[in-house]
């Protein structure tokens, strides 16, 4: 009886045990956890100068200009890569099918897709402002590939130069630095149409503490005229800075 | 073989150890809420205003005035609320208006508040052991703090609250509370002193999400105030990446000028 309570036990264990990690997952534990409240500071970025095809001329990269100031002033969802650099911090969390980076403005959350290997296909997905994301885990580092964007919408110029376009491929590697206080994201860009060659750069977020409190976001009424003419209207130089600069 | 019976149990109990402390400990994530979802219409009333019709009437406090609860259970984006007993509209008049939905990028997308009250948007989940995020197709976040966090005092009231969580078994609970003033489905109010819980209940086989709001202020209801939403799993799509649901991105642009267009009820061909 006793034999058959130690056998019934050991049954109940080894059926138990995987169920319990069936359902409640977790990521092994060599995987770092990048969740938390991230910021910018004024010494954050590390952006080299893009090498742009001859193709990509200045009349294309104002009207480029253009498009992202119309994006701006109709509020429109604004998409990668404003939304990595969107003067308020970040809140990303890491779950167990998807990371999500959520900004502090209108812009639509991003979600790095880690229960696949591949992207939607291109018949099925409609591009979007922040495309498809995919990401994995090699090592300390996340990789993460985006593609799918929208040519036209939101913000689309790139820091360094270029902009991108519904051939534009994102590749990002997110490695904690510091203990963790340090998020370094690699940012490489590729684009048949824009860059010669692939243009990488690279943020460092600072933590914020665990206790942050995400603000709420900032109004942007496409419908306030006094905004719209502020916004399409630049101040004309005073009349002393004009008379300064014609001195020189 | 009683020993070995014992090597044996203990070496399970170590290699699966990690795992099922990690179920035990308080706040960890349950995961099946994670995941892309869609409100269904389980009563069958087939329009956005009979969705609202549905939920009970406010049980209010003599004194406070339903006025202002109004448009609480907006399902047309946009259009002013009618009356869910007032039949059907006259002919002519069509269903589905829409009045500048992307005006405003901060009211319009609402910093979260469409997801207190969602409507046939998408809505995304991703769960983390100190934050649930709450997200919408149509855009808004809402926080829901598991972290052990309390409420700030002081807080300027926002429109979709500040919200703090916990686990009840397989069952999100999300206290609200730092509303702005303003309506609630079913003929209800809120001031930033009104409470909302929420539980996010996953049925056992986890493709179905029922949450009940419950809305309590003593000095606007008789009694709290209950009522359900449904939801499904998002359907998964064939691609060649396999079958997977994804969130998709609404897109809405206030400059087009169709989007600007005043409503004029289009002429109805009735054969």
């Amino acid at each position: 009886m006793r034999r058959l309570s130690a056998h019934t036990y050991l049954i109940a264990c080894l059926t138990v045990l995987p169920m319990s990690a069936r359902l409640y997952p977790q990521e092994p534990s060599a995987t770092p956890d990048i969740s938390g409240f991230w910021e910018l500071s004024f010494d954050s970025r590390s952006v080299p100068r893009a090498s742009l095809l001859p193709t990509v001329t200045r009349a294309r990269i104002d009207a480029r200009a253009k498009k992202d100031a119309y994006a701006v002033r109709w509020c429109n969802l604004l998409g990668v890569p404003f939304v990595m650099d969107p003067g308020r911090p970040l809140d990303i969390r890491q779950g167990t099918s998807a990371i999500i980076i959520v900004p502090e403005n209108s812009s639509a959350p991003r979600y790095l897709y880690t229960n696949r290997s591949a992207h939607i296909s291109e018949d099925v997905f409609d591009p979007s402002t922040n495309g498809d994301s995919i990401a994995h885990w090699e090592g300390d580092t996340l990789v993460v590939d985006t593609v799918g964007f929208h040519g036209d919408r939101g913000i689309t110029a790139i820091p360094g130069g270029g902009y991108r376009t519904d051939k534009s491929r994102l590749v990002e590697r997110y490695r904690l630095l510091k203990e963790g206080s340090i998020l370094s994201v690699t940012f490489t860009w590729t684009d048949p149409t824009v860059f010669r060659t692939p243009h990488s750069y690279e943020f460092r977020y600072q933590r914020l503490p665990a206790t942050y409190e995400p603000r709420q976001w900032l109004s942007c009424d496409p419908f306030d005229q006094d905004r719209a003419k502020f916004l399409e209207s630049p101040p004309a130089p005073s009349k002393s800075a004009s008379r300064t600069v014609s001195k020189e | 073989m009683r020993g070995s019976l014992v090597v044996l149990f203990t070496a399970v109990q170590m290699v699966g150890a990690p795992l099922y402390i990690h179920a035990q400990s308080p706040g960890a994530p349950q995961p099946h809420l994670e995941g892309d979802w869609v409100r269904v219409d389980p009563d069958g009333v087939n329009s956005f205003d009979g969705l609202s019709a549905v939920v009970p009437p406010a049980q209010l406090l003599p004194g406070v005035s339903a006025a202002a609860g109004r448009g609480g259970g907006r399902g047309r984006r946009g259009a002013p609320p009618t009356d869910p007993s007032a039949g059907p509209n006259p002919e002519g008049v069509p269903y589905i208006v829409v009045a500048q939905p992307c005006a405003g990028g901060g009211p319009g997308r609402s910093n979260g508040a469409l997801l207190v009250n969602p409507d046939s948007g998408g809505v995304h989940f991703i769960e983390q052991k100190d934050e649930v995020i709450f997200a919408g197709e149509r855009g808004g976040v809402r926080h829901i703090y598991l972290d052990g966090r309390v409420h700030p005092n002081p807080w300027t009231p926002t429109p979709a609250g500040h919200s703090v969580g916990h686990y009840d078994g397989n069952t999100l609970v999300a206290e609200t509370i730092g509303f702005m003033p303003g309506g609630v489905p079913g003929g209800g109010v809120r001031s930033p002193q009104t409470r909302l819980v929420e539980r996010f209940v996953m049925s056992p086989d986890g493709g179905r999400l029922t949450i009940t709001y419950t809305w309590d202020d003593p000095k606007i209801y008789q009694k709290p105030h209950e009522y359900r939403y449904y939801f499904e799993r998002a359907p998964k799509i064939e691609s060649k990446a396999g079958k997977f649901s994804y969130a998709l991105e609404e897109w809405c642009d206030a400059g087009d000028p169709i989007e600007q267009q005043p409503i004029v009820p289009p002429k109805q061909i009735i054969k």
